[in-house]
């Protein structure tokens, strides 16, 4: 038994004197939910990843922090031909590459085309080389590539440049399990130095990057398999941020000394999506969706009973707000606002005279209508997301909003990897989800274009991007042409317009814009840049402002450059979180999964 | 006397025994290879479609990853690849991680083995001992306060006792510091092969250590004290205390290797379990084990890796029964010849 007791003193003994950190190093540490799943920035697919990569690599061009308008990256400046397809880019000069090699126009070349003429290679980055016909670089300091088409998504291609003589040498085969762990070659502000599986990532920081040295020495991404445990890591401060955070434990770290809490705008939305009418890409009917609803009038009426603000209020404990249109409010010059006269106000004696208007009426007194034939009741499938208990709160106040129009709903809570499914067969009739939208909006609108639907492949049939099955000519006329618009004026009159006809076909019920829960230990850090400026999210958004900025509190106010203004002012909430206080310390949460969904 | 047929050994009758044991074990393992295959693959969800979810990726492409996984191929065709695959040692590539399905587990299992391997030698020490010290001194003090402390950290899910202790013990509580980390294994930048990376770990691991100690004291304690107590009834205890035996002799040389029988099997079952991991304690302290990992490729449905904890999960037990059995052969006579 002594024995027993020393082996357990032993275990216990070194944690008195191991807690301190190597001084003299400034090391940020985030607290991440998800870990990383592959440094490989052909394999990798989740939002952790992909911020880890903006640290290690840089694009063409960036995201500039106040709007996301383009901004010079590698690129430092660009023109387009009169034809508008060949686009010319300068590439920065004296860049090197963390093993010192120069960084050249070449690797910015090498990259696309390999991307080009690779197959696994396109599965992360297809998209983007889709409309790209040719890419040269006749000298180390520019980069040329033509179009098939003029494409306003140039100035966007969302693509890390890679070293062209370290990714030579991994061919085809190779590159679909390459770790990319050791020695990991990037021109980005930090450098990857270690990872350890399941536990985390550290990047070192690369003093001669050329926007500027980071303050900070290094960066660590420190795995959480459960958000309590991330949370009162943050409160301990073991870590120094943590996001995706809940509505009650991020209220209680508002009054925490040493901590400034931050809900950022974000780029996320969530909607109450319909199955418009479920059939192939070749218009093939499929699934057994309610006849009711490929009537925009029934759905039209279910967007007025729709309490967005409540949803916010309730749901949200108010850090969102009421949506619109299919792109965010923080895109300002993208988003969508309805004319007075159109938009859908939360009015349930309106829905009701809608619906009683065309045709569907309570004839057999149980309070649910039925189809202007009598032939079936108004009896929706509502499907809810397990993993979410945004999706299952909300569909339970949607439920009785609906109750009060006539219309009876059986709600089903289910996996996102079931849904998927159920969805792609169009065996549903309404199910909440949500959207993250990029700064560029191309990839959002083309999910409600008629090709967008579900495919047969070898007798199956297969989910593609669509989920609403969402097919109007006019429509699929306005996409192909913002596809082609380089003026970003005219083409976001496109895309509103575009916005318009979704708005009033009502695919969609588009409930709110989320906003991002951040917090961070401001007694340690200071100087983190908001994205948008005012009001957006520290971390997690595009490009590498808050690393590359931050420092402490004490260098901060000594140097007294720009430093403290980004910090946005939280927005304090109207209303009452919804979610108990102490529920939150037990409940197992893990993180939204619509941040991996991007 | 019983103490001493226990020690005779009839080798040809254990030959044969040792022979239907090692043929049982190896259909049960063969049986989990093809179910694995099958059960697998009625989990909602495509692979392929479910690592592209809500990114940029067009169809045809979807198509070529699915076709890289091997997921175009005929159902029978796929298996027949798999067992070929399985019986010359491949495992396969991991969807998810992109990395060969042994690779990933190997780099999980040793910090799963090394909390449960630990966890399970002190609780079944120290429950033991707690289970014959009550039994022996029925109703004492020792007995109250431990029968009842047993039965309430039985009685305590694990997951609550671990944030309890996390928050306690990690985070702090009042003028307690926080003396452990709040998870994980190891801290960046620590060398593991160095005196001060044993020391890191060791502070990493207590927390965990401790909460599944203590879960798993109880049900030891709770079965070594009710059986010692059955024992105690016996005959041949009075017997042994006639001829003058003192009472700890009685106690180690009589009931005790009696009363382990069933703890044994215990002890066995628990073995077995310990590659899987405890996904709770390893959710709660964010523990880099198997338990999550297999979880996680639950969700992709990632086939191969999920084939590939799966049947190493299902190998642990089948061994560590087939011990048991061998070994209960050994301690109890009565198996040997019924």
């Amino acid at each position: 038994m002594v024995v027993l007791a020393a082996l357990l003193a032993l275990t216990a003994a070194p944690g008195v004197t191991a807690q301190e950190q190597p001084a003299g190093k400034l090391t940020f540490t985030v607290g991440i939910v998800n870990d990383v799943d592959s440094l490989n920035p052909f394999i990798g697919i989740l939002a952790e990843t992909y911020e880890v990569w903006a640290l290690m690599y840089d694009q063409l061009v960036g995201y500039s922090q106040k709007d996301f308008s383009p901004v010079p990256g590698l690129a430092e400046s660009w023109e387009v031909s009169d034809d508008e397809l060949t686009w010319t880019y300068k590439i920065r000069q004296g860049v090197k590459w963390s093993d010192g090699q120069p960084l050249t126009a070449k690797d910015a070349a090498y990259t696309f085309n390999r991307i080009m003429k690779g197959t696994f290679e396109q599965t992360n980055y297809g998209n983007y080389v889709s409309n790209i016909k040719t890419v040269e670089a006749p000298d180390d300091a520019t980069l040329v590539m033509t179009t098939k088409e003029p494409s306003p998504t140039m100035l966007r291609l969302a693509v890390p440049i890679l070293p062209e003589h370290v990714w030579k040498d991994i061919d085809e085969k190779e590159v679909s399990t390459f770790e990319n762990e050791k020695d990991a070659v990037g021109s980005g502000p930090f450098v990857l130095a270690e990872r350890s599986t399941g536990q985390f990532v550290r990047l070192t920081a690369n003093k001669s990057y050329w926007a500027g040295a980071p303050k900070i020495d290094e960066v660590v991404y420190r795995v959480f398999n459960n958000a309590d445990a991330q949370l009162q890591a943050l409160k301990k401060g073991e870590i120094d941020f943590a996001d995706g955070l809940d509505p009650a434990p991020f209220n209680s770290l508002k009054d925490t000394e040493g901590i400034t809490a931050v809900a950022g705008d974000y780029s996320g939305f969530d909607e109450l999506a319909f199955n418009t009418g479920a059939a192939l890409d070749s218009g093939e009917p499929i699934g057994d969706g309610h006849p009711a609803l490929k009537d925009k009038r029934v759905r039209q009426a279910i967007a007025r009973a729709i309490d967005k603000q409540a949803l916010v209020e309730r749901v949200l404990g108010g850090y969102g707000t009421p949506a619109t249109g299919v792109i965010p409010a923080l895109y300002q010059n993208l988003t969508f606002q309805p004319a007075d006269g159109e938009a859908y106000n939360f009015d349930l004696a309106e829905a009701n005279r809608l619906l009683e208007e065309a045709g569907y009426k309570d004839g057999d007194g149980d309070k649910v209508r039925e189809m202007p034939d009598g032939s079936r009741p108004l009896r929706f499938r509502l499907f809810a997301r397990q993993e979410s208990n945004t999706s299952q709160q909300s569909v339970q106040f949607m439920q009785g909003w609906l109750r009060d129009i006539g219309i009876a709903t059986e709600v089903k809570v289910v996996e996102e990897n079931r849904l998927t499914e159920i969805i792609g067969q169009g065996e549903f009739d309404m199910f909440e989800w949500g959207w993250v939208v990029e700064p560029d909006p191309d990839y959002q609108l083309s999910t409600f274009t008629c090709g967008s639907r579900s495919y047969k492949s070898g007798g199956d049939v297969l989910a593609n991007l669509s989920d609403s099955f969402y097919c109007n000519e006019e429509y699929d006329k306005l996409y192909e042409q913002q596809k082609v618009t380089i003026d970003p004026a005219k083409r976001a009159e496109i895309v509103k317009e575009m916005q318009r006809l979704l708005y009033v076909d009502a695919p969609y019920v588009v409930t709110f814009y989320y906003d991002e829960l951040q917090a961070y230990r401001s007694d340690r850090f200071a100087g983190f840049l908001a994205q948008p400026d005012p009001g957006g999210v520290v971390l997690f958004g595009y490009g590498t402002y808050s690393y590359r900025n931050i420092t402490t509190p004490q260098a901060a106010a000594g140097s007294d450059d720009d430093g403290g203004s980004g910090v946005p002012v939280v927005p304090i909430a109207i209303g009452v979180a919804v979610l108990g206080g102490a529920g939150v310390l037990l409940a197992m949460r893990r993180r939204s999964s619509q941040d991996e969904r991007e | 006397m019983a103490a001493t047929s226990t020690r005779t050994f009839r080798p040809s009758a254990g030959q044969r025994r040792l022979g239907a044991k090692l043929i049982g074990a190896a259909l049960s393992l063969a049986f989990v290879l093809v179910f694995n295959f099958f059960l697998f693959r009625v989990l909602p969800g495509d692979p392929a479609k479910n690592l592209t979810r809500n990114r940029l990726v067009p169809a045809e492409q979807v198509e070529v990853l699915r076709e890289s996984f091997g997921l175009g191929k005929p159902l029978p065709q796929q298996f027949a690849q798999y067992v070929r695959d399985t019986l010359s040692g491949d495992l396969g590539i991991s969807y998810k991680f992109r990395r060969p399905v042994s690779e990933v587990i190997a780099e999980r299992i040793w910090p799963t083995v090394l909390l449960l391997g630990l966890s399970t030698l002190l609780s079944t020490a120290i429950g033991l001992w707690i289970g014959i010290r009550g039994a022996w001194r029925r109703n004492s003090v020792f007995d109250r306060v431990s029968l009842g402390a047993s039965l309430a950290l039985y009685a305590m899910p694990e997951f609550w006792l671990g944030i309890m202790l996390l928050i306690a013990f990690g985070v702090g509580v009042g003028p307690l510091p926080g003396l452990f980390p709040t998870g994980g294994l190891s801290s960046p930048d620590t060398e593991l092969a160095s005196l001060a990376g044993v020391a890191d770990v060791a502070r990493h691991l207590f927390l965990p250590c401790l909460t599944l100690t203590l879960a798993y004291i109880a049900e030891y304690a709770l079965v070594m004290r009710s059986s010692l107590l059955d024992e105690l009834t016996e005959d041949y205890l009075t017997t042994a205390r006639a001829k003058g035996l003192r009472d700890a002799l009685v106690l180690r040389r009589h009931a005790v290797p009696n009363a382990l029988l069933p703890t044994t099997t215990l002890i066995f079952l628990n073995l077995g379990f310990i590659v899987s991991g405890a996904i709770t304690i390893e959710t709660v302290y964010s523990w880099p084990g198997l338990g999550l990992l297999s979880y996680e490729a639950l969700r992709t449905p990632d086939y191969p890796l999920l084939q590939g904890v799966f049947l190493l999960f299902s190998a642990a037990v089948i061994i560590a029964n087939l011990i048991a059995d061998l070994l209960y052969a050994y301690l109890d006579p009565r198996v040997r010849t019924g």
